[in-house]
């Protein structure tokens, strides 16, 4: 009982997080589920009160979609992962039905958008529409600050990294907003290119490419965006290893950069 | 009397899913199943470079996009006419078999428990919605405690296929010829060892969790049956050595195993919002178009049929047909075929590392056919996916998906069948009409993944809702 109690009063101190799940593919609740050092069991008992996430909640139907409502009236984070989909007024992600009414991905952004303390943009559908809006963008999807007409913190990637959403969520509690640069990404994260640091630039500055996938080389004629992508990938690699696409001799394709896919392809070039 | 109940969001799956059931005398006698997420790829893919569809499709899905790797890279080595050498297939297996082992594990822990146990006192999975919490303190406590634990190994399962993807959701090692990793002791060392302790976790905790809950839960072997029909396009199947040899391709109906066809496999799409001159399409046929007014449909999710009847996929379709399970069809026998096919993965898994050889990979500089036809059909975690694309003057021209979901949560068809969820919804008893939680723990059983089983989009002007 004592612990529970505890627990409880942790609860309470801790800031609510709203992850709300719009027009996207689910991949960055499940990048954050393999975050290490902190691990999500330590983010979700230390950091923040998870309220709502349609994929992790216990609760489901109008009882979940409650607490959501619930959450508004506090000071809360919203972490939004997903683009929106504008067409027919929001219908093609609805996200619940409360009081026999559909509640759209779009409604539940505006909603929530509009109170909490931050917003973050989670991947690169929610920050600039991603593959959700790749052309001829069917379900018509939008990022989420061309939907809340507003400057939100993004955190883009095809997932995002854990790191930086832990990262991100953790600076906002102890230290405020992360120095941003002119897009909202935090520089901390996104900050210089990942051909600056690339294990391969050395190739790069000798001129010796690979000629396909599999080699050792730099694989700049064979399509790798890493010099017009940020993200700190070549430093903190891939769900605890030591990894990432070109540790796999595959090129960067660019997915935290605005216009991926479609500017970003062909992904391989022969 | 009846009473009409809907459930939106079913929380705890992939997507934005909405179930519409009708209760008479205590039991479901009808049942709507609709997808809630649209995003169109097949038209998105049109016109885009072939070997591009490999890292576009997965991102279908966040949770089974190596599942898309593989069918789209299948599809692809049948258009271009290229075979992987067999090295290159087990380290490729290898990796599919460790997104089965995390969304197994997943599914399990984080998404099916929560229905039967309560869970930690941390949110959002604690709840008190319900009390249907049968376990006994101590052990609910056990089975709480290996939810929390349960996520550093299906992280590591991760970890493993981002040892040889490069990272993922959404990696990036599986493509056209095999793979892209140069095998080395690193890589070997590091799977070996990891997968030896997710085994360790799966044989010695998961599987008593398991029969834990259907011991306090014996009423879950008697519903949820639905039709009984299943059917595998097959996975694991190209092994001579039986320990790496899992299920091939076949299909259960009416009790008798057969072959499976693929030239039987369409889609039905009467109560489904399009509108077609056909009633029943094949893959690659021209996407119908959208009527979102059409009479009587109700869902977006096609009804994919075979010999024009609905189907059951997964865990459950492929150890019965594999000859690894008889005990019966229903919620619970489904639930524990997930956790008995994790193991039986994990020994596919350990079997193929005896074989795999530490080569480097074997590509090659691709040239895209002016024009050519492919299928990938594979089973997957929640069962067959099949990938067909067609090419014209080197660019994709029709590409056609068939999801594990769409099979399952299919809506009804021209023949009146219900969709098979929907089926194996009918004739539950519900025991508290305020918290129909045997609804929940049914749907769960088949792990949907409504993302990927809404990919597929039309036009429509206006949306007329439906007011229960």
């Amino acid at each position: 009982m004592v612990n529970l109690a505890l627990e409880t009063r942790n609860n309470k101190e801790k800031i609510p997080l709203i992850w709300l799940e719009t027009c996207g593919c689910s991949g960055n609740i499940i990048s954050l589920m393999d975050a290490d050092d902190p691990d999500i069991v330590y983010f979700l008992r230390e950091m923040v009160d998870l309220t709502y996430n349609n994929s992790l909640m216990a609760a489901e139907g109008e009882a979940a979609y409650e607490k959501f409502l619930n959450t508004l009236d506090k000071e809360f984070i919203l972490v939004i992962e997903g683009a929106i989909s504008i067409k027919d007024e929001g219908l093609y992600n609805v996200i619940a039905r409360y009081k026999d009414r559909l509640i759209t991905g779009m409604e539940a952004a505006l909603k929530a958008g509009e109170k909490a303390k931050y917003v973050i943009s989670m991947g690169t559908c929610a920050s600039y529409g991603g593959i959700s809006a790749a052309a001829p963008n069917p379900s018509q999807c939008i990022s989420v600050n061309e939907h809340l007409n507003k400057k939100t913190i993004l955190l883009p990637g095809c997932p995002g990294h854990p790191d930086w959403v832990i990262g991100t969520i953790g600076h906002l509690i102890a230290f405020g907003i992360p120095e941003l640069d002119e897009e909202g990404r935090p520089i901390i994260f996104y900050g210089i290119t990942i051909h600056d640091n690339c294990t391969r630039r050395s190739y790069f500055d000798e001129r010796v490419f690979a000629s396909k996938l599999g080699e050792k080389e730099c694989m700049f004629r064979l399509g790798c965006r890493g010099p017009i992508t940020k993200a700190d990938c070549p430093i903190i690699r891939w769900n605890d290893t030591d990894n990432w696409p070109i540790g796999v001799n595959t090129p960067c394709i660019g997915c935290t950069q605005r216009g991926f896919p479609d500017g970003m392809e062909p992904f391989v070039r022969y | 009397m009846s009473k009409k109940v809907i459930i939106n969001p079913v929380t705890r799956i992939s997507g934005f899913l909405e179930i519409e059931v009708e209760i008479k005398n205590g039991r479901i006698v009808d049942a709507n199943s609709s997808g809630m997420l649209f995003r169109g790829f097949e038209k998105m893919l049109r016109g885009r470079p072939p070997l591009d569809a490999i890292y576009f499709t997965e991102r279908i899905c966040g949770i089974c996009s190596t599942a898309h790797s593989m069918g789209s890279t299948l599809a692809l080595e049948e258009a271009f006419n290229v075979v992987p050498d067999e090295n290159n297939k087990m380290i490729r297996d290898f990796m599919h078999g460790c997104e089965f082992i995390q969304n197994h594990l997943r599914h399990t822990y984080q998404y099916t428990m929560p229905d039967y146990v309560k869970g930690p006192d941390i949110n959002p999975v604690y709840s008190v919605e319900h009390n249907d919490f049968r376990l006994p303190e101590a052990i609910n406590k056990r089975i709480a405690s290996n939810y929390l634990t349960s996520f550093k190994y299906s992280r590591m399962a991760h970890e493993m296929l981002a040892e040889l993807g490069g990272k993922v959701p959404h990696t990036h090692g599986i493509f056209v010829g095999g793979t892209t990793v140069n095998m080395d002791i690193s890589k070997y060392l590091k799977v070996k060892y990891l997968l030896a302790q997710i085994r360790d976790f799966v044989e010695n905790a998961m599987l008593e969790d398991i029969y834990t809950i259907a011991h306090y839960y014996p009423e879950c072997f008697n519903y949820g049956k639905g039709y009984g029909n299943l059917m595998s396009y097959g996975c694991f199947d190209i092994y001579l050595q039986p320990q790496r040899f899992y299920v091939s391709p076949k299909v259960m109906i009416d009790g008798k195993i057969k072959e499976f066809d693929p030239q039987r496999v369409t889609e039905n799409i009467e109560y489904a919002w399009y509108k077609s001159d056909l009633e029943s399409l094949k893959p690659l046929d021209e996407e119908p178009e959208a009527d979102r007014f059409k009479k009587d449909a109700y869902s977006w999710i096609k009804a994919p049929r075979y010999k024009e009847l609905p189907m059951e996929v997964g865990p459950l379709a492929r150890l019965w047909l594999s000859g690894n399970y008889n005990r019966g069809i229903s919620t619970m026998d489904r639930t524990i075929a997930r956790v008995l096919e994790t193991k039986k993965i994990i020994e596919i898994m350990t079997s193929l590392l005896e074989g795999i050889r530490l080569e480097p990979a074997n590509q090659d500089q691709y040239v895209v056919p002016k024009e050519a036809k492919g299928k990938g059909l594979i089973d997957t975690t929640r069962g067959s996916l099949g990938h067909w694309l067609s090419i014209d003057e080197q660019e994709i021209f029709h590409y056609t998906i068939i999801t594990p979901t769409a099979w399952n949560l299919s809506p009804k068809d021209s023949m009146g069948n219900r969709g098979t969820i929907e089926q194996a919804l009918i004739a539950t008893k519900i025991e508290d009409i305020n918290n129909p939680l045997e609804i929940g723990r049914t749907v769960r059983s088949f792990d949907p993944c409504v993302s990927c089983a809404t990919h597929v989009i039309g036009e429509y002007n206006t949306l007329k809702i439906r007011i229960v």
